[in-house]
């Protein structure tokens, strides 16, 4: 008896050790990154000074980032600042200068184990799927207005460029002078809007609408288009209340009928609406380089009202422009989503490969014949609908614009998050970009989708 | 010359004894310039007292060979750790193994050859409340403890040695008949005032992590001896809800506790011991930043409660597992010794040993890599200290004898 409680006691001091090897293991896989990087560490400190950060550059090898004794250099100024960050010794690290610590400073595993040699050492150089040319275009036709620009490889998730306005100097002189403004400014130029920001998607959504329709067969009859419709007891407008008269949904599509998807969105449901969206990655996360903000269609349950405004991507819906990237990408690859990524590889001193990239799928959103569908509509919205702005000679291009309603513009008109999304070619696409200028009002059609098809242009022109 | 070249081989566990004292010497003499010889001479003493210590042990036939083995190897990394942060205290701690190990021996004669030691049941708890006494009148407040005795110049920490004393109660307890009623209560209701006494006067020294072991070693105690299992829990009970009310009214159980769940708000005062832990751990990663190559110097107390710390910094947490495990073939050897015995004192006195050792270990490691809230503890036999030190060898001699014993019946 006593000899039983001896072995079970044997058993407990067993486990309290295993529970100690344990949480080790697990302090070493999670929690080391984080801790190490503490700005309290005294030894990253001293690491950071024995170590030439490694450079960072484009996918062709423009450099986008690099050290010497003096510091860190940006020599774009603000074009990356939203995705490099900024590396200082005052205010700490951002975006991917934070998330590659690590690599940028060689601080690897094994590298740790064999390293003997004494001197500076030198960090991991890290390449991005980022085609320079594509993003200062990007930046700079958002010039001065507030927005975000992602453009993405729909085969393969490569973040070809990535722009959020306002952005800021990440070089050290610049940011010590401004960073009472950034942090104070209403403008929020600290928040990295294309991954960070979210937004109502408005009748880019329709999209998503369609695929639900499509799947669930609601897509075929003909609906009069008085250019306004009253749903449970909620009068919805279209665009300039405009009247489209007797059309189909391919129609109502093309022209961004509210008539037409309002009265879809209250067919389908709130929670038929959502269980699509969360296809397409709304209300989920998934590991990107960068921190970013989960797309949010509403948990609830809704009346036919609150479906109808659903249905048009109104009504506590938001999106990150990313994730309205990733829902043009879906259709452009026949309904996968590939996973964005922005890190191609990292490479050491002697262009030792340490950390390479490779395509993977995140989400399957929809069968090749409804996104097939959906595509042709997109081609028409830009061939004989409002995405004309995006026509390129020589080029199927696909799209679909956006206006949406915010807490802004429903005191104020003039307002709106505009938005423009399309993919191209359409019978073999290599790009999709999604365009959105924040409070800026007017139309998606005539401000993002000329944005959107100089992007393009430049890409499939190279 | 056959039986020459089977003594040299690796799968004799003195010969990886001696390989590791070798290389991690031999490291930390050549790593730096200009060489330090005395670091070879600290090596070479620990490796020759260990040596000849296992000889004896193993030649006479004193009991079970491999408790000192595994102990050896525990001090060499502990040694090898202290010379690496302060030879100077490496050197001090080489002089304390000496003393250890006659205090090993000592114990093991006395305890094997004088019978009758589990009727000095009253003659352990007198002792260990006059070294309590002395303590509060005669005490020195080092590090903010008011637990250490001057004398003749040299400090010593009484609470150490009472970790024996109260193991000998407990054992002289557990192993007689139980059935007296002294003062109108039964023994049990006793014993389980004052194992709290104990604590209580530990408390008041601050002591916090020797408390929480006294209370574990007495629960697995009365676990497997106690028929009473209402005794048992209403002790489990009791606790729990002292533990609740001192959490939220006493200060420095509360402070333990928030350090434990966010160090990190307060990092730069009482943070920062832990957070300076668990740096330390995260630099080291799975193979460890090599010995020397690390900064353990940053953690306050790394040579005593945080010397696992450094360990897993410089050998990587493949070496604090290591350590680990160490300890775990320890316990289970001192649990295997317990087995075969019959029930009686040197049963009771072996676990009791043991358990502490096992428990100690789980408080102060589990600690330092905050899977538990920190409570000061040396970890046996690699913390630098004389008192821990000289205390946990007498333990060992104490469980050596009980195997000589056993291994005798």
């Amino acid at each position: 008896m006593t000899n039983k409680r001896i072995v079970n006691i044997l058993i407990v001091m067993s486990l309290l050790f295993l529970t100690l090897i344990g949480y080790l293991t697990y302090f070493e896989l999670a929690l080391k990154d984080t801790i190490a990087q503490n700005p309290f560490n005294k030894r990253q400190w001293a690491y950071e000074e024995d170590t030439v950060r490694g450079a960072i550059y484009d996918k062709s090898g423009t450099v986008l980032a690099k050290s010497d004794d003096t510091g860190r250099e940006y020599p774009y100024g603000a074009l990356y600042s939203h995705v490099i960050g900024y590396n200082s010794t005052v205010y700490g690290k951002s975006q991917l200068e934070f998330k590659y610590n690590n690599l940028l400073l060689g601080q690897d595993e094994l590298s740790q184990a064999f390293s003997l040699s004494s001197g500076k050492r030198a960090g991991y150089d890290l390449t991005l799927t980022i085609d320079h040319g594509l993003q200062s275009l990007a930046s700079s036709r958002l010039g001065k207005r507030n927005g975000a620009v992602v453009a993405l490889n729909p085969k393969t998730g490569e973040v070809l460029a990535l722009v959020s306005k306002p952005d800021f100097d990440p070089n050290s002189d610049e940011l010590t002078k401004k960073w009472a403004d950034l942090i104070e400014s209403e403008a929020s130029p600290l928040l990295p809007r294309a991954t960070s920001g979210l937004y109502a998607p408005g009748s880019t959504f329709k999209i998503i609408t369609s695929s639900g329709a499509i799947e669930k067969g609601f897509d075929g009859g003909e609906y009069t288009d008085y250019g306004t419709v009253t749903i449970g007891g909620k009068t919805f407008e279209n665009y300039k209340t405009k009247a489209f008269g007797k059309i189909n949904m391919e129609r109502g599509f093309e022209v961004s009928s509210n008539n037409v998807f309002c009265t879809l969105g209250a067919k389908l449901g709130s929670s038929e609406l959502r269980g699509i969206s969360e296809r397409f990655g709304f209300n989920k996360m998934f590991d990107f380089d960068l921190s970013m903000s989960k797309s949010r269609f509403p948990q609830k349950d809704t009346d036919d009202a609150g479906a109808a405004a659903l249905g048009i991507g109104q009504g506590e819906i938001l999106a990150t422009p990313i994730q309205m990237a990733m829902v043009t990408s879906a259709i452009a690859n026949g309904g996968i989503i590939m996973k964005p990524y922005l890190l191609q590889r990292a490479t050491n001193q002697n262009g030792f490969v340490i950390f390479e990239n490779k395509p993977q799928q995140l989400y399957k959103a929809l069968s090749p014949e409804v996104a097939g569908r959906i595509s042709n509509m997109m081609v028409n919205t830009v061939k004989n609908g409002t995405g004309a702005g995006a026509t390129i000679r020589g080029i199927q291009v696909a799209g679909k614009t956006g206006t949406a309603e915010n807490e802004q513009s429903v005191k104020q008109k003039g307002k709106e998050h505009v938005w423009f999304v399309a993919f191209a070619p359409a019978e073999d696409p290599q790009i999709a970009v999604a365009v959105m200028l924040e409070y800026s009002g007017g139309s998606g059609g005539e401000l993002c989708a000329p944005i959107a098809k100089e992007l393009i242009e430049k890409y499939l022109k190279k | 010359m056959g039986s020459m070249f089977k003594m040299l081989s690796i799968k004799r566990p003195i010969n990886m004894l001696v390989l590791i004292n070798v290389l991690a010497f031999g490291l930390l003499f050549f790593y730096r310039t200009p060489f330090n010889f005395i670091v070879l001479y600290v090596g070479g003493s620990i490796l020759a007292l260990s040596v000849i210590t296992y000889s004896i042990i193993y030649f006479n036939h004193l009991g079970d060979e491999y408790l000192f083995l595994i102990v050896s190897m525990l001090v060499t990394l502990g040694v090898v750790m202290l010379c690496r942060l302060d030879y100077t205290i490496g050197i001090k701690q080489v002089g304390w193994y000496l003393i250890s190990i006659c205090g090993f021996y000592i114990a093991y004669v006395i305890y094997r050859y004088i019978s009758n030691l589990e009727k000095l049941k009253w003659v352990y708890f007198g002792l260990s409340i006059f070294l309590f006494v002395a303590t509060i009148l005669f005490g020195k407040n080092i590090g903010g403890a008011k637990n250490w005795i001057v004398i003749a110049g040299r400090t010593f920490q009484p609470s150490e040695l009472i970790k024996i004393l109260f193991v000998m109660y407990l054992a002289s307890y557990f192993s007689g008949d139980r059935k007296a009623i002294i003062f109108k209560l039964q023994e049990k209701y006793l014993v389980s005032i004052i194992t709290y006494i104990y604590m209580g006067l530990l408390i008041i020294q601050r002591e916090w992590g020797i408390t929480l072991l006294f209370f574990m070693t007495y629960f697995v105690l009365m676990y497997i001896y106690e028929a009473d299992w209402l005794l048992l829990a209403g002790n489990a009970v009791l606790t729990a809800i002292v533990v609740t009310i001192g959490a939220m009214k006493l200060y420095h159980i509360r402070v333990r506790i928030t350090n434990w769940l966010d160090p990190w708000s307060d990092i730069a005062n009482k943070g920062y011991q832990i957070t300076q832990s668990l740096f330390a751990i995260a630099a080291g990663g799975f193979f460890g930043k090599g010995l020397g190559l690390g900064s353990p110097g940053t953690i306050p107390e790394v040579h005593s409660d945080f010397i696992f710390s450094a360990i897993c910094e410089e050998l990587g947490i493949f070496g604090g597992v290591a350590v680990i495990l160490l300890y775990f073939i320890l316990v289970y050897r001192g649990i295997k010794i317990a087995l075969i015995l019959p029930n009686g004192f040197d049963k009771c006195v072996a676990l009791g040993i043991t358990i502490m050792f096992g428990l100690q270990t789980f408080i102060i490691v589990g600690g330092v890599i905050k899977l538990i809230p920190l409570t000061g503890i040396t970890l046996p036999f690699v913390s630098y200290g004389g008192s821990s030190l000289v205390t946990s060898f007498i333990s060992l001699g104490i469980l050596q004898a009980i195997s000589a014993k056993g291994a005798r019946v």
